[in-house]
C-alpha cells in the first residue's frame, strides 16, 4: 500500500529539471519500442494521411459543387457529386477504424514490450538496485508510466502523423487557389503555435498539481483505512476528518483551476481561428468583388481556415505532454538499462556458453566448473554499501562442508552483511569470498546462487498456496517431498491445522500467516531446495517455543551435510556450532568453539553471560520452581562480569 | 440488535447530482447559447458570401445591413464584408466565453460533488464497526475511494451537460424538423434507430471486455507487486526464469484483452461514423430531388442538413456515452456498498469523567461475524490499579478479549462492565478513552514522531512527553534523528524498526495516560535488555493504573499481580506466578517447555559461575 509516487516521492529525477528542453535522445530511444510493429506503423500513417485528405476534401468537393453549379446551373451533375460525397465518408469511416486498431495495437504491444524488457532485467539486478527503490516507485514505472509513454508513443504519433498531412494538405491547396489568400491565414500559425505550447504547459503544470494533490488524497485514504483500528482508539475520528476535508479543499481549488485553464484555452484557439475566417471574408471578399477570386475558392478558403488550427491545438498537447513525460521516460528507461552491480563475467559467461554445448553435462556446473562444494573461504573480505562507511573490515573466515558457523554480534556489527557476501548478493569491496579456492566471480552466480538455501528474518511468502509456497525451493519437488520438508522444520502440524492443509491460499503477502508461521514456511522452502550452502538470519525469532523446541531436535540433521551460516539469537543454536564468529564493528574480534571462547573470557563469553541471564529469566522460571526459585531471583541481580 | 446504523443508499447517478442541479442547468443553458453563437459564427460569413455574389444587399443579415449603411452612409460591399468578419469574431468570442461558462460551472459542480462524496467517505470509512474492515481488502477500499471516485468524477464532470445537451436538441430539434418538412424529417432520422441499436450492442460487448481487462490489469499488478516485494527469494532461488514466464503469462493475457478492447471500439467509430455520414448523406441527395421538384428551397436544405448533423452528433457519440456512464454506475455501485455499510452505533455517554478503570465480565460469549475466534462463559474482575496477565497459545482467544473488551464487536452474551457501566450501552468513545492499547504490529501516522505521541493527548505538555518517551525507553533512538521529535514516520521519513514502533506506541499509550493500559504482545520485538528497562519503568508506575498485560515472554509476565491462562476460548488458570507454577496445569507446562530448551544453557552457567 505504499504511495511512492513521483509527486511526493524524491528519487532523484527531477520533473522540472527534465521537462526543460525537449530530449530527442529519449524518444527515439523509446521509439524503438514500436519498430518491430513496421506493418503496422506503415497501415498507421496511410490511415492517418488518409483521414486527413479525406477531412481536406469536403471543403474542396463543396468548393467544386458550386463551381460546377455557378458554371452549369441546373445542368450540374449533382448525382456524381452525391457519389463522391459518399465515398468520401466511406473511405473517411474505413480510415478512422483502421487508424484507431492500428494504432491501438501499437500502443497496447509496445507497452507489454516494454513491461517484459523491464520485468526480465529487474530479476538480475542485484540487492543494491532494490535497496534504494521501494516496490511501490517501482510499480508505478511498471504500470502507469508504462502506458502514459506508449500512450505519447502510439497516438501522440498518429497526432503529429494527421496533424501535419491536414497542414501541410491544407496549405498546398490553399497556395495552389491562392497565395495571397493562404499566406493570410498561414501568418497566424506561429503566433497560434506559440500561445498553443504556452497554454498546454500551463494546464499540464496544474494538472502536476492536481494530481500530487491526489496522490495525498490517497495515502490519506490508505492510512485512514489500514489505522482505522487505531484511530478509533485514539478517538481520532473527527481531527482526521477536518485534516481530510483540508485536503479535499485544497484538489477542489486545484482541479478547478485546471479545468478552468483549459476552458480558457479552447475558446482563445477557436477565437484566433476566427480572426483568420473573418481576414479571409473581408480580404477575399474584396477580392472576388473585382472578380480576383471565385465564389466556391472563397468557401473553400473559409472552411480551411477554421479547421487549419485544429492540429495545432491537438500537436500543443503532445508536446507538452512529451516535455512533462521526458521524467517519466527517464525513469522507465532506467529500469530497462540497469546494468546488475554483480553478474558473470564475460570468462564465465563464455564457459556457460560452452558448457551447455558439450556432452556430459550432468557431471559439471553450468560453468564447467565441479558441482560440489567442498569448502567457502572469505580471505581479508572489506565491504562497504557506499565509500565512506566501512561496514566489513579484514574479515577472513573459513567453512567446510559439514559445518555450521554461528555468527554473533550486537545489532548493526555487520552480521546479515557477512552472510548476504557469503550469497553473493552483494560483493567484496576488496578481498575474495572462494569456493574450494576459486574467486566466486570467477564462477557463475546462477549456479551458486541455485546451490543456496536463504531463510531470512522477515521471512516473505508469495500470494498462493502453502503447498507452491514451499515448491519455490525446487520446483520439481513432489507432494511428499513438500510434506517431508514441513515436518523437518515443524511446519507441518500447523500447516494441517489451516483450512485447507497444505492446499491453504495464504494471502496476499501471506498475510492469513503468523509472522513466526511464516519463517517456518520460508525455512521449509529453503531445506526442500536441499543446498550445499544454508544460510538463516534470525530465521526462528518469532517461531513460538513449543516449535522451536522441534527444530531445535531436528536441527542436527537439517545441518548436516552443509556449509551453515546461522545468525540466531538462540544460544543452544549457537553453542553447537563447529565455529563461532564475534562480530564487533564489522571486525571479527573472536573466532574458535564455544568451549574456546568460553575459556577466552572475551567479548562471546561477555556476550554469552549477559544474554544467559535474559533467557533465563526469560526462559527459566523452573521447571524446579518448588524448591529453586530464589536461585532464579538470584540470578536476576546483575553481576560483575 | 441495535449496534449499528443504516444509511440511505445513493445508487443512481441522478440522485448524486443533487445539490449541483441549478449549476448544472445554468451551465446546460450556456452550452444552449454557446452552440447558437457558433453556429451563428459561419452563417453570417455565408450570407456575406451571397451578399458580394449576388451583389444584393436584401440576401444578407439586415443588422449588419443598416449598420454598414449608417456607418458607410452608403452600400458599401467592402464595409459590409468587414463588419461581417468583424460579426463572426464577436459571435466565436461570444460563444467562447458561454462555453467557457459551461466548462467552468460543470467543473465546479462536479468537483464539489467529488469532494463531498470523498468528505462522506472518510468519514464514514471512520466509523465503520471493525468487523467491515476484517470482510474488506484494504487495497480495495482504497481503490474504490480514490479510482472509483475518480470515474464518477468524470462522468459528472465530462458527461452530464453531453448528456443533458442531447435530450435537450433531439426534443428541440425533432419537432422543428418535422415542421418544416415531415417527408425529409422522416428521412433524415431513418437511420437512428440504427445508431441507437449499434451503441446498444456495443455497450453490452464493450461493458464485458471492460470488465475482463480490468480484471486482467489487476492480476498482473498483483503479480507484479508479488515480485518485486520478494524479489530477494527470487534472486536468492535463482528463480528468474520462473517468474520471468508467470509474469509474461498474465503480462501477455492483460495485451490481448486489451487489445481485444480496442478492436471492438475501432469497429464501432468505423459504423458508427459511416452510419453518421450516411444519414446525412441521405438528406443530402433527398434534398437534391427535392431542390429539383421545387419543393424545397436551398437555404431550407442547408439549414436542415446541419440541424440533422447537430442531432446526429450526439447519438454518434451515444456508444461512448453509454460506456462512460455504464463504468460510471458500476463504481458508483461499489462507492455506495461502502457508504451503505451500516455504521457504528452511538449510545449516551456516562456522566464520568475519567473511569477508576474497574473491570467486570461475567459468563461472557463471543464469536466473530464469521463464527471464528470463540470466547466461551468468561469471567473476571479486576480491580483499579491491578495488573493481570493473559497467556495462552496463539488463538486461545487473548486478543479478541482486548478487542471485545474496546467494543470493536459487540458481544452475544454475558456482561462487560467497566466501572460497573455495561458498555454495550454506553458511548463507544468513552469506553476508548478510558483504555491505552498497544497493539503487536502498531499502526504509526505518517506524520512527525511528535504528533504520533500526541495522538491521545494532543495538548500534552512537553515534560509528559519527555516523560513518556522514556518510559518506554524511546527517548534515546528518538534524540539519534537528525531531526529529533520532528522526525517524519512512514514513507516520506524514517522507516522505523518493529521494536521502534513498539515502543512509540508504548508511549503514545503512556501520554494518553488513560485509567486502563492494554499490552497485547506489544514488545514482542524490543530488545530482552530494552524491555527489562521498560518493564522497571512501568513497575514504577504500578497502581496508577489498571494494566492487562498479553505476552509470550514469561518476564513480562511473571510479576502480574495475577496471571490468567487462556485455552481455547476459556479461562482455564488463574493465579499468581508463584501459585500457578505450583499447580499443574498448562502454564506450568509453558515453564517447563521453556525451561528445558535451555537446560544446557543452565549447565553453563553455573559452570561459570563457579569459576
Amino acid at each position: 500500500m505504499d504511495n511512492y509516487d513521483d509527486e511526493n516521492y524524491d528519487d532523484g529525477f527531477d520533473e522540472l529539471r527534465s521537462s526543460a528542453t525537449m530530449q530527442i535522445s529519449l524518444w527515439r530511444r523509446l521509439f524503438t519500442f514500436t519498430l518491430p510493429y513496421k506493418a503496422e506503423l506503415w497501415v498507421m500513417v496511410v490511415a492517418g494521411s488518409v483521414t486527413a485528405l479525406m477531412e481536406m476534401a469536403y471543403p474542396l468537393i463543396t468548393k467544386w459543387l458550386i463551381d460546377d453549379v455557378d458554371a452549369n446551373g441546373q445542368e450540374a451533375d449533382l448525382f456524381f457529386w452525391a457519389m463522391v460525397y459518399l465515398g468520401t465518408c466511406f473511405l473517411m469511416a474505413v480510415s478512422i477504424g483502421s487508424f484507431i486498431w492500428m494504432t491501438s495495437k501499437i500502443r497496447v504491444y509496445a507497452s507489454y514490450d516494454i513491461r517484459k524488457a523491464a520485468f526480465a532485467n529487474l530479476q538480475n539486478l542485484s540487492f543494491s538496485f532494490f535497496d534504494y527503490r521501494p516496490v511501490g516507485w517501482l510499480m508505478a514505472r511498471m504500470t502507469s508510466d508504462c502506458e502514459r509513454l506508449t500512450n505519447i508513443l502510439a497516438w501522440g504519433l498518429l497526432d503529429l502523423i494527421w496533424g501535419s498531412a491536414v497542414m501541410l494538405g491544407m496549405t498546398v491547396a490553399m497556395l495552389v487557389m491562392n497565395w495571397k489568400l493562404a499566406l493570410l491565414v498561414l501568418a497566424i500559425v506561429p503566433f497560434l503555435t506559440w500561445v498553443s505550447i504556452k497554454f498546454q504547459r500551463t494546464i499540464l503544470g496544474s494538472a502536476r498539481a492536481v494530481r500530487r494533490t491526489n496522490s495525498r488524497i490517497t495515502g490519506a485514504y490508505t492510512q485512514g483505512i489500514m489505522g482505522v483500528l487505531t484511530s478509533k482508539t485514539f478517538s481520532r475520528e473527527a481531527p482526521n476528518a477536518s485534516e481530510f476535508r483540508h485536503l479535499t479543499g485544497d484538489m477542489y481549488i486545484a482541479s478547478v483551476r485546471n479545468l478552468t485553464l483549459s476552458a480558457i484555452y479552447i475558446p482563445i484557439i477557436l477565437i484566433m481561428s476566427s480572426l483568420a475566417v473573418g481576414l479571409t471574408l473581408a480580404v477575399g471578399g474584396s477580392d472576388m468583388l473585382v472578380g480576383i477570386v471565385e465564389a466556391g475558392t472563397l468557401v473553400a478558403f473559409m472552411m480551411f481556415a477554421r479547421h487549419f488550427f485544429d492540429p495545432v491545438e491537438v500537436m500543443g498537447y503532445w508536446f507538452a505532454e512529451m516535455q512533462m513525460a521526458q521524467a517519466s521516460a527517464e525513469r522507465v528507461l532506467s529500469l530497462i538499462d540497469a546494468e546488475p552491480e554483480i553478474k558473470d563475467s564475460d570468462s564465465v559467461s563464455n564457459a556457460v556458453r560452452i558448457h551447455r554445448s558439450t556432452p556430459q553435462r550432468e557431471t559439471r556446473a553450468a560453468d564447467g566448473g565441479p558441482v560440489d562444494i567442498h569448502e567457502v573461504e572469505l580471505v581479508n573480505v572489506n565491504f562497504a554499501y557506499n565509500t565512506t562507511v566501512p561496514v566489513l573490515r579484514d574479515i577472513n573466515l573459513t567453512a567446510r562442508k559439514g559445518e555450521t558457523i554461528a555468527i554473533v554480534g550486537p545489532t548493526g556489527s555487520g552480521k546479515s552483511t557477512l552472510v548476504n557476501l557469503v550469497c553473493r548478493f552483494y560483493q567484496p569491496t576488496s578481498g575474495q569470498v572462494r569456493i574450494d579456492g576459486i574467486d566466486y566471480r570467477n564462477r557463475s552466480l546462477r549456479w551458486l546462487q541455485s546451490n543456496l538455501g536463504v531463510v531470512l528474518q522477515n521471512a516473505h511468502v508469495f500470494r498462493g498456496t502453502v503447498l507452491e509456497n514451499i515448491r519455490y525451493g525446487r520446483l520439481t519437488a513432489s507432494d511428499s517431498d513438500v510434506i517431508e520438508a514441513a515436518e523437518t522444520v515443524g511446519a507441518h502440524e500447523f500447516i494441517n491445522a489451516l483450512e485447507n492443509g497444505y492446499r491453504t491460499d495464504v494471502g496476499e503477502d501471506g498475510d492469513m500467516l503468523s509472522a513466526g508461521q511464516k519463517q517456518l514456511v520460508s525455512f521449509a522452502r529453503a531445506i526442500l531446495a536441499d543446498p550445499q550452502i544454508l544460510v538463516m538470519d534470525e530465521a526462528t525469532s518469532s517461531v513460538d517455543t513449543v516449535t522451536e523446541a522441534k527444530i531445535q531436535r531436528s536441527l542436527g540433521q537439517v545441518l548436516s551435510g552443509r556449509i551453515s551460516f546461522v545468525i540466531a539469537h538462540r544460544l543452544s543454536t549457537i553453542r553447537n556450532a563447529d565455529r563461532i564468529v564475534v562480530l564487533i564493528d564489522g571486525q571479527i574480534s573472536e573466532i574458535g568453539d564455544h568451549a574456546e571462547l568460553i575459556a577466552r573470557g572475551g567479548h562471546y563469553a561477555n556476550l554469552y553471560y549477559q544474554q544467559s541471564l535474559q533467557e533465563a529469566t526469560r526462559d527459566w522460571p523452573s521447571n524446579r520452581a518448588n524448591d529453586q526459585t530464589e536461585d532464579g531471583e538470584d540470578l536476576v541481580e546483575p553481576s560483575p562480569a | 440488535m441495535n449496534n449499528t446504523v443504516s444509511k440511505t443508499s445513493r445508487n443512481s447517478l441522478w440522485v448524486i447530482t443533487q445539490g449541483q442541479r441549478t449549476r448544472y442547468s445554468l451551465a446546460l443553458v450556456a452550452m444552449g447559447l454557446a452552440s447558437v453563437f457558433a453556429i451563428a459564427a459561419p452563417l453570417v460569413g455565408m450570407y456575406a458570401l451571397d451578399v458580394v455574389v449576388y451583389r444584393d444587399f436584401s440576401l444578407g443579415t439586415n443588422v449588419l445591413v443598416s449598420l454598414t449603411r449608417e456607418l458607410s452612409g452608403s452600400d458599401s460591399f467592402a464595409w459590409y464584408l468587414w463588419l461581417s468578419a468583424a460579426a463572426g469574431v464577436v459571435l466565436t468570442l461570444l460563444a467562447g466565453v458561454f462555453s467557457f461558462l459551461k466548462s467552468r460551472w460543470a467543473a465546479i459542480a462536479s468537483e464539489a460533488l467529488a469532494q463531498r462524496l470523498r468528505d462522506e467517505l472518510f468519514g464514514h470509512l471512520h466509523r465503520l464497526p471493525a468487523a467491515f474492515f476484517d470482510a474488506a481488502d484494504s487495497g480495495d477500499l482504497v481503490q474504490r475511494c480514490t479510482s472509483d471516485v475518480e470515474t464518477i468524477r468524470v462522468f459528472l464532470q465530462a458527461h452530464v451537460v453531453e448528456i443533458g445537451r442531447a435530450v435537450l436538441l433531439l426534443f428541440a430539434m425533432l419537432p422543428i424538423l418535422f415542421w418544416r418538412d415531415y417527408r425529409l424529417a422522416w428521412l433524415s432520422i431513418c437511420l437512428m434507430p440504427l445508431l441507437g441499436v449499434g451503441a446498444f450492442v456495443f455497450f453490452r460487448r464493450i461493458k464485458t471486455l471492460f470488465e475482463i481487462t480490468d480484471a486482467s490489469e489487476g492480476v498482473l499488478t498483483a503479480v507484479l507487486k508479488e515480485n518485486l516485494t520478494g524479489i530477494r527469494v527470487v534472486r536468492a532461488f535463482a528463480r528468474h526464469d520462473f517468474e520471468r514466464d508467470r509474469f509474461g503469462e498474465r503480462n501477455r493475457a492483460f495485451r490481448d484483452n486489451y487489445y481485444r478492447l480496442n478492436k471492438v471500439m475501432a469497429i464501432y467509430w468505423c459504423a458508427s461514423d459511416f452510419i453518421a455520414t450516411c444519414q446525412i448523406g441521405i438528406v443530402l441527395i433527398a434534398g437534391g430531388v427535392f431542390l429539383v421538384e421545387g419543393s424545397l428551397t436551398v437555404g431550407e436544405l442547408f439549414v436542415f442538413i446541419s440541424q440533422v448533423s447537430m442531432v446526429i452528433w450526439p447519438i454518434r457519440h451515444l456508444g461512448r456515452v453509454l460506456t462512460d456512464s455504464g463504468k460510471a454506475i458500476v463504481a458508483l455501485g461499489r462507492v455506495d456498498h461502502i457508504l451503505k455499510s451500516p455504521e457504528e452505533s452511538v449510545e449516551p455517554t456516562p456522566a464520568t469523567g475519567r473511569g477508576r478503570g474497574a473491570i467486570t465480565v461475567t459468563n461472557l460469549d463471543f464469536s466473530y461475524p464469521n463464527g471464528q475466534g470463540i470466547l466461551r462463559n468468561m469471567s473476571l474482575s479486576v480491580a483499579p490499579g491491578e495488573t493481570v496477565a493473559l497467556v495462552g497459545p496463539p488463538g486461545c482467544g487473548k486478543t479478541t478479549f482486548i478487542r471485545v473488551l474496546l467494543r470493536f464487536y459487540p458481544y452475544q452474551r454475558g456482561q462487560i462492565k467497566i466501572d460497573d457501566l455495561e458498555i454495550n450501552e454506553i458511548d463507544r468513545e468513552w469506553i476508548r478513552a478510558q483504555i491505552g492499547v498497544v497493539l503487536q504490529d502498531p499502526f504509526l501516522y505518517a506524520q512527525t514522531i511528535d504528533s504520533n505521541l500526541r495522538v491521545g493527548r494532543p495538548a500534552a505538555p512537553h515534560e509528559d512527553l519527555l516523560q513518556a518517551a522514556q518510559d518506554a525507553s524511546l527517548h534515546e533512538s528518538i534524540s539519534k534523528f537528525a531531526d529529533g521529535y520532528d522526525t517524519m514516520v512512514g514513507e516520506r521519513g524514517v522507516t522505523l524498526s518493529g521494536g521502534q514502533r513498539q515502543r512509540v506506541a508504548l508511549a503514545r499509550a503512556l501520554l494518553k495516560d488513560p485509567p486502563i493500559l492494554v499490552l497485547d504482545d506489544s514488545l514482542s520485538a524490543v530488545d530482552t535488555d530494552t524491555e527489562h528497562r521498560i518493564l522497571t519503568a512501568l513497575e514504577q508506575r504500578r497502581g496508577r493504573r489498571t494494566t492487562l498485560i498479553v505476552a509470550h515472554r514469561l518476564t513480562t509476565v511473571r510479576n502480574a499481580d495475577r496471571i490468567l491462562v487462556m485455552d481455547n476460548g476459556r479461562i482455564v488458570q488463574q493465579g499468581s506466578h508463584q501459585q500457578l507454577a505450583e499447580e499443574q496445569g498448562p502454564y506450568r507446562r509453558l515453564c517447563e517447555i521453556q525451561g528445558a530448551l535451555d537446560e544446557s544453557i543452565r549447565n553453563d552457567l553455573e559452570g561459570l559461575n563457579r569459576g
